[in-house]
């Protein structure tokens, strides 16, 4: 799929505007704080509803004004879709094909993003909760019954921890319902835990052969799960369930004392290595940076694998961290299949056949023009 | 104030009713000032009357006027099989079916420790002392299919397991005369988790 048109009004700094894209590679130049992450941004909100930058949707509307509308259209293997988002003050109105949508989560899903920005590296050095965000992010894309029942655990979690704390104070001692809510969780977890093992080996066979060919074969990527339970081979899989009732009914007296819950999907992690060793602890910056382009990458192959069509990719300022080689192996990669946009502040030195036949805009202070 | 007492005084009552914010309220208490008195009269004695006179019925604790309630007194209705709701108002939505002939009761609730409710805040203990009677033979639990009502369903199961009473539970799914289409997916994945054989 790529995006054929946007149309911004009161967007951040750009008060109106509407470009044409093709289906390549789109450059967009400028010098620093002219509105380059802007516009990436804005391609990503019409996607997802969100932002990528901001929890706060407000953030969004041009200064002083009320409200702000990204429009686009998207070309799409059965002929172009309409999307238009407007972010008020009172909340978002998302509408697909000119129709209102009730549910953000029926808007959601029928143009797909894959953003790689600087803030990405954070999947490999940050904290768990980015990575766990990650895996959620990715799954929702492709499945709504994963999307329900995170939600439901979400929920039951709550209950729980609640129940533990009122179990930790003595103001309630009937440990019966400890055990109801502890099957109930374990129902889910095991749900939710078997989805992200499968999506997370799916990714390794698509993000290992990139990543060998990124670093010239000199690199072994491996994905690995580590859930909050101990799941240490394969047969163990099978019998997730008694895993964590066994682990359960270890940990209670433990987590009465506590009063939280301490093993769940909500403690789950990714680790990443490479010829072995952890890229969290002993990566360079540029193996770590490498990693997370596999990633991203891989996720490219995977929506493709899933829906039948690329999606599109949005570069924010990537270009400038890589080496020669990895830039040119990254255009390899996109070159005539994934329309994508790419923020820089300058083309020179980028000798790249697909950066010399790209359509280069220019963006200053709040407005971007063809080149 | 804009209003005279008598009428804002009558805004603030109707305030305090669900679903009426401040503009209903106006509006309902200038269409009271137009009604006629005998009508009102009666409006405010039905008021009275339903909070004096409604009591909860000892046995299943539905709303009634009298004690016990019409479902428990009735002879005809079969008392070997309590179906176990959480609200009064689900007990008219099973009465409106017509099917279920036998006897009720209601919880006035749902576990939930979020909203500060325990086990014992509902009336479980209550449905253990109608059980010590041996007629009965089956306990439906017909709590909401959420995560509180389901929690609440496996809790009594675990609690009576011991009396080895029957215990069913009711089924949830695809609505009746629903497109396959038309369902959601987690309704659907739902359905599906609970087919049975033909």
């Amino acid at each position: 799929m790529f995006l054929e048109q946007l149309t911004l009004k009161n967007y951040r700094n750009y008060e109106q505007g509407c470009w044409q894209f093709q289906n390549k590679v789109n450059v967009i130049l400028g010098e620093n704080a002219q509105g380059k992450t802007n516009i990436m941004e804005s391609i990503y909100v019409l996607s997802m509803a969100k932002s990528h930058r901001t929890t706060n949707d407000k953030d969004l509307i041009r200064w002083d004004k009320d409200y702000a509308k990204i429009e686009g259209k998207v070309g799409k293997k059965n002929g172009p879709i309409f999307l238009q988002l407007t972010v008020s003050k009172k909340g978002k109105k998302a509408k697909l094909n000119y129709i209102e949508q009730a549910k953000l989560s029926s808007y959601v899903g029928h143009m797909n993003v894959v953003m790689f920005a600087p803030e990405d590296l954070n999947l490999v050095k940050g904290s768990p909760q980015i990575r766990r965000r990650f895996i959620d992010m990715e799954i929702g894309q492709v499945s709504p019954v994963y999307m329900h029942e995170l939600g439901q655990y979400q929920k039951v979690l709550q209950q729980r921890n609640q129940y533990l704390k009122l179990l930790q104070s003595k103001k309630q001692t009937d440990e019966k319902f400890l055990d109801v809510l502890t099957e109930q969780l374990v129902e889910l977890a095991v749900k939710i835990t078997l989805k992200r093992y499968e999506f997370i080996e799916l990714l390794q066979t698509w993000a290992k052969p990139i990543h060998a060919e990124i670093s010239r074969g000199h690199e072994q990527l491996a994905i690995h799960y580590c859930p909050s339970v101990d799941v240490l081979d394969k047969q163990q899989w099978s019998r997730i369930v008694e895993v964590y009732n066994d682990k359960f009914t270890q940990i209670k007296t433990k987590e009465i004392e506590r009063g939280t819950t301490l093993i769940g999907p909500h403690r789950d992690d990714l680790s990443f290595t490479i010829n072995g060793k952890d890229v969290q602890t002993f990566g360079s910056q540029g193996q770590q940076r490498t990693t997370a382009l596999s990633l991203k990458l891989a996720e490219i192959d995977l929506i493709f694998s899933e829906i039948g069509e690329y999606p599109i990719l949005l570069l924010d300022d990537v270009l400038s961290e890589l080496d020669d080689f990895r830039q040119t192996h990254l255009l390899n990669a996109i070159q005539g299949k994934v329309q994508t946009f790419v923020t820089t502040t300058s083309i020179d030195g980028i000798e790249h056949r697909v950066v010399r036949d790209a359509d280069v805009y220019e963006v200053v202070s709040g407005q971007m023009m063809r080149r | 104030m804009y209003y005279p007492e008598p009428i804002s005084k009558l805004i603030d009552s109707f305030m305090k009713l669900p679903g009426i914010g401040p503009k209903t309220a106006v509006r309902l208490a200038f269409f009271v000032l137009n009604m006629k008195e005998d009508v009102v009269l009666d409006f405010a004695k039905a008021l009275v009357n339903a909070k004096r006179n409604l009591t909860y019925c000892s046995s299943c604790g539905h709303i009634t006027d009298k004690d016990p309630c019409y479902i428990c007194q009735d002879d005809k209705r079969d008392r070997s099989i309590i179906c176990v709701v959480q609200d009064p108002k689900d007990v008219i939505a099973m009465e409106k079916m017509k099917e279920y002939n036998g006897l009720y009761h209601v919880l006035h609730g749902a576990i939930s420790p979020m909203e500060g409710i325990g086990p014992e805040d509902i009336k479980i203990a209550e449905l253990f002392r109608r059980l010590q009677d041996e007629t009965v033979q089956e306990v439906i639990l017909a709590t909401n299919p959420n995560i509180e009502g389901e929690a609440t369903a496996m809790y009594i199961s675990r609690l009576l397991k011991p009396t080895g009473v029957k215990i069913t539970r009711i089924a949830h799914g695809l609505p009746v005369g629903g497109d396959l289409e038309y369902a959601d997916e987690v309704t659907l994945s739902k359905a599906l988790e609970g087919r049975r054989e033909l």
